[in-house]
């Protein structure tokens, strides 16, 4: 078991009245899993997301994380259990525009202190799996969006997690592309990794295992 | 990771680039600003610092004997050395400098006679050079010991001798009898550093005075003299001042009784005569006393203005650093969100902003030293000063401050902003959110306001400091001052200078010729008076010789009583007063004022000989000093009255009143000096011609102020620069801020016009606070400097509301910019983002 969230609730008040925007969710996640997340606009996927990557609070549930109750840990022992075991993949890539792909993929290195040879290694290790050696030295403008979604997954993983969130991480793309990103999860998945996305695409879910429906912040 | 925040750093100023230039361009003047008054400061509080025994040397000053006892003087009486010699034993040496004003020397050098008009002559002690450490190039400090010996600056004896060795050669002085003394040199000094308060060409021993000095009358109250003592290291000087006070009522009983027929009681009127010790490096710059013989001394005034000027700069432009940098921090808040997702903790957030933040300072910090070096040529010129930056560079203390400097800087305007940016959850700043929930608005307005308080504060004073000197420059000082040329040295062409006068008469140029003992603005000789037959109270009146011409060339008006008529021969004792002379001497009081109660009283001098004097007329108050003072009282002499001391002696000058029909033009105007030149070379070419004009010298009684004001402006207008460099950020960052709301209105059918105003109406209210805040602390500092002078312009409403207009001007073409485009832009692109 990798995490289980049990009778998670999440609500903001407004006007003196709780609007729900997590009501109850029940979720367990095994290593291995590829689970997607799905539901229209506002249905909270994006929030649950957000509460599994301990991102974003919530206000009454248990969520415990390969055995530890991230609930009643603090924050900062919170962010270094997501730090050292999450990678995030966002919809709109979020690489930072002023660093070239190799110092991209290195930045997460660089804040768990890894030596220098180290980071290198590694870094060329993540290139070279990707085939984007010939483009290790350009600024994320200069790629395609697939290209640097590319980049994006290279960075969330680099530091070997052992879950990656992905956002609508095809979002942006357009079909090719998407498929091409698809297929590396997939990839991914096949080697371990345990990977959660959310989606609006119905195609998209057909790499993943399992499928979660939300609406109105409940699961359906 | 420090390679990493540098990189960033770097590539994000590239990338931003309007808020880099924006941001380093401030922050470099501030510095600069900051750096040249930081010179300018420690070289005015660092004067005579060079003397190797700098901590040990006080100067002796007593009150001023002759007119305020309240006021601390710099200069003593010869005797004050010789008792401390005798009852101080703690002073390890005293010794005195002389100041016997201008004096003419000759030289005669390979057949080739020079004649100067010596300004910077001095009589120095033989253990002069014991006391302060001036080197000596040639000679040693021996050479003081023997009468008519004298030392020179390097700079002079080339002067005189060209390149030879001026070691035995010979000078003429002449003295006050006009007789030609020879003096050898003995000595050659290097150039007197700059930051001396002692400034001198020349020093003759002061041995070659000792008959003068040996009269018994002279002793304490010949106060031409300055006395300086080296006290023994580790002198209690608390104890030692106290000591040295039982000196004067020991002392200086003879000297009273001797020359005014009065106990030492009597003299002082219940005054203590005080000895006071003033540190040596204190001098310069010491308020009190505030004047001496032999050198320039400071402003503190200006030093307390400018360090504060220099401290509101830097703040100032550090606020327009942190303002900027936490305005940028929209623009960055998604590279915070990515770093945090990735593994940042919040102190290394703080670390990368406050890092970046020190490399902006450090390279605002090194374009402001070249900044500065570039200025400083100009700076010098304005400010007459000597400032100096490349020297100090060197020097280890100076680099250490400018470390020290960069990173205070760097952590105080870093910090902020990184506490700021860091603060931020990931999720908002990932999605974009920070930029509508951005909380620093009113800490940010705040910044502006007192950037603007500050700047509109200082253009209202730099408004007045013009008006005041302006109001100065035009005041009616009750004589025409303007069209008089004036010539100097007449004295040395002996008392009866009838010839000189019919030729300067007899030129069409000049419309009246006078002569005088002394010219206005630089009237100082007084004496003491008393009248008789009025309050028998001894009082100090202000005199100067003239002959009756003299008086109709300056125009003064009489109100009783007459001129000098040169037919009537008694005439040359009797005297002219002024009306303030005859309020002190009591004949009138302010309220019944009535300049005929003093014609034919009689005046009498106080000081031993009683010769008394009839009043003949009395002359509208008329302003013969600057007129930063109220008109002292004067009494006229006639230029032959020969009962008075100073018969025969004393500087004299013949004035004379242009003839604007004939001197139309600058080539007219030296073809008349050139004449009168001639004029007095033939009479005797051995007297150096000197000339000035009157209007002149009455402007530069206010020079420092000029001073002032220049640097003032300078100043103002850096401060406005870096004030809407800030404002132009923060009107830049606004917009970006508000394009989708403006987007939205234009969408709803808002005008580009109605934009514009809605935009703009922000900063407005901004400036109207600051105005509001400014004006009552600029009335403040205007009126407190204003009583500096006896002559206030009033501080007029209409000055603030001037300030205020450019300040309002100046914000709205700031922002203009920001706005039209702001406005005007295609509200598609802007609504399209979400």
């Amino acid at each position: 078991m990798l995490l289980q969230l049990n009778n998670i609730s999440k609500w903001i008040q407004s006007g003196g009245q709780k609007v729900f925007l997590l009501k109850d969710i029940d979720l367990w996640v095994h290593e291995g899993d590829f689970i997607s997340i799905m539901g229209p606009s506002g249905s909270g996927k994006t929030t649950l997301l957000n509460v599994i990557g301990m991102l974003d609070d919530f206000n009454q549930g248990e969520y415990t994380f390969l055995d530890q109750s991230v609930h009643t840990l603090k924050e900062k022992h919170r962010s270094n259990l997501y730090k050292q075991y999450i990678g995030f993949v966002f919809q709109s890539y979020h690489l930072i525009d002023e660093l070239t792909v190799k110092e991209n993929l290195e930045m997460p290195l660089l804040y768990k202190k890894h030596g220098g040879s180290e980071r290198k290694a590694l870094v060329a290790d993540m290139l070279d799996r990707f085939n984007i050696v010939g483009k290790k030295d350009l600024f994320p403008s200069q790629l395609s969006g697939g290209q640097q979604q590319l980049v994006g997954i290279a960075r969330a993983l680099i530091a070997n997690p052992k879950l990656i969130l992905a956002d609508e991480p095809t979002g942006n793309l357009n079909s090719k592309q998407g498929e091409e990103i698809m297929e590396i999860f997939k990839e991914l998945n096949n080697e371990g990794v345990t990977i959660i996305q959310v989606t609006h695409s119905e195609k998209n879910t057909s790499y993943g295992s399992r499928i979660i429906n939300l609406l109105d912040g409940e699961v359906v | 990771m420090i390679r990493n925040y540098i990189k960033m750093a770097w590539r994000t100023a590239i990338r931003q680039k309007q808020f880099t230039i924006l941001n380093i361009l401030g922050l470099s003047i501030g510095i600069a600003t900051c750096f040249m008054i930081g010179l300018y400061v420690y070289s005015e509080m660092t004067y005579d610092a060079f003397h190797e025994k700098a901590d040990r040397i006080y100067r002796v000053n007593q009150p001023n004997i002759w007119r305020n006892w309240d006021n601390l003087a710099s200069n003593t009486g010869p005797n004050v050395a010789i008792a401390l010699r005798n009852d101080a034993p703690e002073f390890e040496e005293v010794t005195r400098l002389l100041s016997i004003g201008n004096q003419i020397v000759r030289s005669e050098h390979n057949n080739e006679i020079s004649i100067y008009n010596e300004q910077q002559y001095f009589a120095a002690e033989e253990n002069f050079f014991k006391v302060f450490s001036f080197e000596f190039l040639q000679g040693s400090p021996a050479a003081m010991a023997e009468p008519m010996s004298l030392v020179m600056t390097k700079r002079t004896a080339n002067r005189y001798f060209g390149e030879d060795n001026p070691i035995g050669k010979t000078i003429d002085v002449k003295d006050w009898e006009g007789v030609w003394q020879t003096y050898t040199v003995r000595g050659v000094l290097e150039d007197v550093p700059y930051k001396s308060h002692l400034q001198f060409d020349m020093l003759v021993s002061l041995s070659s005075f000792s008959d003068q000095m040996q009269r018994d009358g002279w002793k304490w109250i010949w106060t031409a003299f300055s006395t300086y003592g080296l006290v023994k290291e580790g002198t209690d000087m608390k104890a030692l001042t106290n000591k040295i006070q039982s000196i004067p009522p020991k002392w200086a009983p003879p000297t009273t009784e001797r020359i005014f027929n009065q106990s030492f009681e009597e003299f002082t009127n219940g005054h203590p005569w005080t000895l006071d010790l003033q540190p040596l490096k204190e001098i310069y710059l010491s308020e009190s006393p505030d004047f001496h013989f032999f050198g320039p001394t400071g402003n503190p005034l200006f030093v307390t203005i400018f360090g504060a000027i220099g401290i509101l700069v830097l703040v100032l432009s550090s606020i327009n650093f942190m303002n900027l940098s936490t305005a940028r921090s929209s623009k960055r808040a998604k590279e915070i969100g990515v770093r945090k997702v990735l593994g940042s903790k919040r102190k290394a957030l703080i670390k990368q902003f406050v890092i970046e933040s020190t490399i902006f300072v450090l390279v605002s910090t090194f374009l402001a030293l070249i900044l500065v070096q570039l200025s400083l040529k100009t700076f010098n010129t304005i400010a007459e000063v000597q400032l100096q930056l490349l020297p100090n560079l060197g020097r280890p203390v100076f680099l250490g401050i400018i470390v020290l400097f960069v990173l205070i800087l760097g952590i105080a305007s870093g910090s902020y902003p990184a506490f700021y940016l860091s603060m931020f959850q990931p999720v908002e700043t990932l999605k974009g959110k920070i930029s509508n929930r951005f909380r620093g608005k009113g800490v940010r307005n705040g910044l502006v306001v007192f950037q603007f308080t500050i700047s509109i504060a200082l253009v209202i004073c730099t408004l007045f400091v013009q008006k005041q000197l302006a109001y100065t420059s035009s005041l009616d000082i009750g004589f025409k001052k303007d069209n008089i040329l004036q010539i100097h040295n007449i004295e040395q062409i002996g008392f009866d200078t009838q010839i000189l006068k019919e030729k300067l008469e007899s030129s069409p140029a000049f419309s009246k010729v006078g002569k005088s003992f002394g010219l206005p603005p630089n009237i100082w000789s007084g004496d003491r008076y008393k009248a008789k037959n009025g309050k028998n109270e001894v009082v100090q009146l202000r005199n100067v010789r003239t002959e009756e011409d003299y008086l109709d060339l300056l125009g003064v008006e009489f109100v009783a009583g007459r001129n000098f008529d040169p037919s009537r021969s008694n005439d040359k004792y009797k005297v002219i007063l002024n009306e303030e002379a005859v309020k002190l001497l009591g004949w009138a009081t302010e309220e019944t004022f009535e300049a005929n109660s003093s014609i034919g009283k009689i005046v009498a001098l106080a000081s031993g000989d009683e010769d008394e004097f009839e009043v003949i007329g009395v002359v509208k108050n008329f302003n013969f000093n600057s007129v930063r003072q109220k008109i002292w009282p004067l009494v006229i002499i006639h230029h032959q009255n020969d009962k008075v001391w100073d018969y025969g002696a004393g500087l004299s000058f013949y004035s004379m009143r242009l003839n604007p029909e004939i001197v139309k033009s600058k080539v007219d105007l030296q073809k008349v000096i050139n004449d009168v030149k001639t004029d007095i070379a033939q009479i005797d070419p051995s007297i150096p011609f000197e000339y000035s004009f009157m209007d002149q010298e009455f402007e530069n009684t206010f020079v420092a102020e000029h001073q002032m004001g220049n640097v003032l402006n300078i100043f103002t207008i850096l401060a406005l620069i870096i004030a809407c460099l800030g404002l132009f950020g923060l009107a830049a960052f606004t917009a970006e801020q508000r394009v989708k709301e403006l987007g939205i209105r234009k969408v709803l059918g808002a005008k580009v016009s109605e934009l514009a105003l809605l935009f703009s109406s922000e900063f407005a209210k901004l400036i109207v606070v600051s105005v509001f805040l400014a004006t009552p602390i600029a009335y403040f500092l205007v009126d407190d400097w204003l009583t500096n002078f006896a002559y206030r312009t009033p501080i007029d409403f209409w000055v603030f509301v001037i300030a205020a207009l450019c300040a309002f001007l100046i914000t709205m073409v700031t922002v203009s910019f920001q706005t039209i485009r702001a406005a005007s832009a295609n509200p598609v692109d802007s609504l399209r983002m979400e």
